[in-house]
């Protein structure tokens, strides 16, 4: 009975198998995409049964609690929302679909894992579970060369901050005699002036500044957001972002508000979000775009995790669904616009509102909250990160993060413009949505909407999630 | 969840009415353009009614905050959703009542997109009612915001000359300066050490130390002063007056500047006195310059549309040097001027509109002869002239004497200076009146109908107002007194 706790990697594992035996079977992309998104929608009806269970297994090195747990619910939802976009999986050979959704089952599994790791190798071997799937689903767009060249770099600078992260976890191994969190947290805050300790927990965090696209382990985001297809972007830029923030802040939690720590974390998200919105400043591709807006997420993100106090923490958690919700909608315009699978550069976007409406509101709704404009819940998040950090005293990185919302700002009215103001080249023709599609688009804007006006439950959850880290 | 209403939430209401106009707008059909004029009518009368009912029967024996409505939102963050009016705001919401219905009037005939345009006002007024209610920093922030992003698109889809760049530039200015603001309201709620958005809450003495309240003043009085148009932040608000469309133009200078400007007095001065009366020469000083810079600049413009945007930006430094000189009178005359200044703006652009939907320029030149034309809507403009000058017998004559008397008193120099600029402004606005109405008629225009007494209706309501605050200054004047009073009394001297 003490591995029923397991329910949601269980579940996946097996989904992952029978994916696996479609593979061999004769190809039919409506029968992946139809079987995907049951057994999606089945995910997370079984992930949020299994939210309030909690219990420890393998002396120590895996634990399910409500952090883990919310997370795990995060990424089924996530999962199922990424599969609900493939109904026009263009960008990829139909023969490769159920490898497709195979790779996206496996990471997710593999992003399960890691969040209920309680110790570095486990945590190691769930990063790299997820890490290879994602190496292998970057590069499978059809078409010529860009996805091979994005497939390479994502895979080189991955294994390089591998590297890099075993040899941090080495270190704090060398440091500490030990590689269980929970005894890590109560070793660590007295070792953190030793250079071996605060290297080896700061290297250890590159891996998931890796996936989180934060500087300078950001190179590989424009070339992976352009080059891979739609829905395996939409993929990587809102789960495995959610995933690189819970685990930040569960390794950030152990150094007990060590202030060096913060101080090099404070750096990094000033030079990650000014870099990323200066840059975007100049795109044209929207993929792109949003590519370096995520290198500026990632900064704003970390603000609340190098916070380090229980409203920091609570608050990255809020932001993590936050920036799940208004990247999604943004990707889900993508695939809709781009039917065929190509890239959109942000003047094909003309003339949304007179093609569709709805999806122009939902863009509307996703770029403002992404920008932080209120009554939207990314208002709310960055609005609970800047007091978690105020609180903190922390004054000056407020007053520059504000700064950087405004700079962005202007990159995000130029999509906003696009869409509402410019008269598109040629008379398109309206974008029929399916009824399901409705309803999740229209979905979407209240979710970002009401996330913005009551924050209130959303919080309160976050706040009892982060209660479970060290 | 604890709860206070004092009654039927008649603010609540206000703020629903915009809420139900706007989503009933958005289920019409885009073809029904009249339908969805009306909806905006009578929601934005609903809003009006309201706001004329809540100023008659605010009790003035009593004073301090009334029709309160609270209610806990976030409780780890002491967020609440709490309104309440006193003197200070109360003018303010019948002026956003107001204005937002003549402006509705006013566009009685928008071609085109019709259905956003007036989606998008509903919004851009929710967020003026609701920051000039709120008394929570959260709250008022969220609101100061939700005013703000509509004006992009309604100047980008609906505006006139550059209106692109207007809106842009528009849209940037404002929201740098709430990039001040938000920083300054989470301080304020951190450094207390209450850990509380409430305003009430936070005014209490020794809630922040002389120091915080330098620093968080400095924050709140350049964030806002960027909205309220003190020089030399000033220059979004010509382009964009000129750039937006007549009622966009009405609400934008005669209720969003003041949004600026009420936001330094409810945020600035409220939670920070010591900062105000530290930063009251430095503000006297830059409002004295933005009084004669607006006058000067607009001797020379030929543009109809840009003189009435920078006779705004010296008539916002009136407000501007009332609130500096930290006395009594000082307040009561900016705050009046805040509402007199609106309505005569207001009524400024309005018929300027008209005249600019006929003839299609706004061209001073161009012009001329225009009272031979159409003499009841030229009528319009010169009284909001007259009132623009400091006529007696209109509202904003007493709200300009009353600042004028007390900034003679605290900064002599500075108040010699501003009504020498004053009397100035008096020849630029009768410079174009001149131009513009009497001389040689225009015979390209001599077809074009005078206004019907229908599409007059916005303008004779204005108009009305400016009258009846103007004859009856008391009726505003001892409103405001309620809250000035004891306000100033509490202040730690």
């Amino acid at each position: 009975m003490k591995w029923l706790i397991l329910g949601p990697e269980i579940y996946f594992l097996v989904v992952a198998v029978v994916f696996l035996t479609l593979s061999m079977t004769r190809h039919n992309g409506r029968r992946d995409f139809s079987a995907a998104l049951f057994l999606a929608g089945l995910g997370v009806a079984l992930t949020l049964a299994t939210v309030r269970l909690e219990g420890s297994l393998v002396y120590g090195a895996y634990r399910v609690d409500l952090f883990s747990q919310v997370f795990k619910g995060l990424l089924s939802m996530g999962f199922f929302l990424i599969v609900s976009l493939c109904s026009n999986l263009n960008g990829i050979r139909e023969e490769r679909h159920s490898e497709f959704y195979l790779l996206l089952t496996t990471c997710t599994l593999g992003m399960m894992l890691l969040v209920s790791s309680q110790e570095l190798l486990t945590m190691y071997v769930s990063l790299e579970l997820t890490s290879y799937s994602l190496y292998a689903l970057v590069p499978m767009r059809s078409g010529a060369g860009q996805q091979m060249e994005a497939g390479i770099k994502y895979f080189l600078i991955g294994i390089a901050t591998s590297a890099l992260m075993l040899f941090g976890m080495a270190s704090l191994f060398a440091a500490t005699q030990t590689t269980l969190i929970s005894e890590l947290s109560l070793k660590l805050p007295g070792l953190l002036n030793t250079p071996m300790a605060s290297i080896g927990l700061l290297l250890t965090l590159c891996g998931f500044f890796f996936k989180l696209a934060l500087f300078p382990f950001h190179v590989w985001a424009p070339s992976v957001y352009q080059g891979a297809a739609n829905q395996a972007t939409a993929f990587v830029a809102t789960t495995t972002k959610v995933i690189a923030m819970a685990m930040l802040a569960r390794l950030v939690s152990m150094s007990d508000g060590n202030t060096s720590l913060a101080h090099v974390l404070i750096a990094l998200a000033i030079i990650s979000m000014t870099y990323g919105n200066l840059v975007a400043l100049v795109q044209k591709d929207f993929k792109r775009l949003l590519a370096y807006s995520a290198i500026a997420h990632a900064g704003y993100a970390l603000i609340g995790i190098l916070s380090m106090n229980p409203t920091g923490y609570a608050a990255a958690v809020f932001y993590a669904v936050a920036y799940l919700a208004m990247t999604f909608t943004c990707f889900l315009v993508v695939v809709k616009v781009a039917s065929d699978g190509r890239d959109i550069a942000i003047i094909q976007l003309a003339g949304l509102h007179h093609r569709s409406p709805l999806l122009a509101m939902a863009l509307l709704g996703a770029v403002f909250s992404l920008g932080g404009i209120p009554p939207t819940i990314g208002f709310t998040g960055k609005f609970l990160v800047f007091t978690a950090a105020m609180q903190r005293g922390y004054f000056l990185l407020v007053l520059i993060a504000m700064i950087n919302v405004v700079v962005s700002l202007y990159y995000y009215i130029q999509v906003v413009k696009a869409a509402f103001l410019l008269k598109p080249e040629e008379e398109l023709p309206p974008i029929n949505l399916s009824a399901p599609t409705t309803i999740l688009a229209a979905l979407m804007i209240v979710v970002i909407v009401a996330g913005g006006i009551f924050p209130r439950y959303l919080f309160q959850l976050a706040g009892a999630a982060v209660q479970a880290l060290p | 969840m604890t709860m206070e209403f004092a009654g039927f939430p008649y603010l609540s209401t206000i703020l629903l009415s915009c809420v139900v106009g706007l989503l009933v707008i958005l289920f019409i059909p885009r073809e029904r353009e009249s339908l969805v004029k009306w909806v905006s009518l009578v929601f934005s009368g609903i809003a009006l009614a309201l706001s004329i009912y809540i100023f008659c029967l605010y009790d003035r024996a009593h004073g301090g905050l009334q029709f309160v409505e609270k209610l806990l939102w976030v409780e780890p963050l002491g967020i609440n959703y709490f309104n309440g009016v006193d003197g200070f705001n109360l003018p303010l919401i019948l002026l956003t009542g107001i204005v937002h219905f003549t402006g509705v009037l006013t566009m009685w005939e928008l071609r085109g997109r019709v259905k956003e345009f007036f989606a998008f006002a509903f919004v851009l007024v929710l967020g003026v009612f609701g920051f000039f209610m709120s008394m929570d920093l959260f709250f008022l922030f969220v609101w100061y915001d939700v005013s703000l992003f509509p004006m992009y698109p309604l100047i980008a889809i609906w505006g006139t000359t550059r209106k692109e760049y207007g809106a842009l530039k528009l849209f940037l200015y404002l929201l740098a300066g709430s990039a001040l603001v938000l920083p300054g309201i989470v301080y304020i709620a951190v450094a207390s050490g209450l850990h509380t958005f409430d305003i009430v809450a936070l005014m209490q003495p020794g809630a922040l130390t002389p120091g915080q309240q330098k620093f968080a003043f400095l924050l709140f009085y350049l964030g806002f002063g960027i909205l309220a148009g003190v020089w030399p932040f000033h220059t979004w608000s010509p382009v964009g007056h000129v750039a937006a469309p007549t009622s966009v133009s009405m609400i934008h200078a005669g209720v969003l500047m003041k949004v600026g400007a009420f936001g330094i007095l409810r945020v600035g001065i409220f939670l920070c006195p010591l900062g105000w009366e530290y930063w009251a020469p430095v503000m006297a000083i830059l409002a004295t310059i933005g009084i004669i810079y607006g006058v000067f600049v607009g001797l020379t413009q030929t543009d109809l549309k840009y003189v009435v945007a920078y006779s705004s930006v010296s008539h916002m430094g009136i407000v501007g040097l009332g609130l500096s000189t930290v006395t009594a009178e000082g307040l009561n005359g900016a705050v009046f001027q805040m509402f007199a200044h609106g309505i005569m703006t207001a009524l400024l652009f309005s018929s300027l509109g008209y005249i600019y939907d006929k003839t299609h320029t706004k061209l001073i030149p161009d012009l001329g002869g225009m009272s031979k034309v159409m003499p009841v809507a030229s009528g319009y403009f010169i009284v909001a002239a007259l009132a623009g000058m400091g006529v007696p017998g209109f509202a904003s004559f007493w709200a300009e004497v009353t600042v004028f008397i007390s900034a003679f008193r605290v900064y002599p120099a500075l108040g010699v200076l501003a009504i020498c600029a004053l009397v100035l402004s008096a020849l630029y606005m009768l410079r174009v009146v001149q131009r513009a109405f009497y001389g040689q008629r225009n015979e390209r225009y001599a077809h074009l109908p005078d206004v019907s007494f229908s599409l007059g209706l916005p303008r004779m309501i204005l108009a009305a107002t400016m009258v009846l605050f103007g004859l009856f200054p008391r009726l505003m004047l001892d409103l405001i007194q309620t809250a000035v009073i004891p306000f100033m009394g509490g202040l730690p001297r």
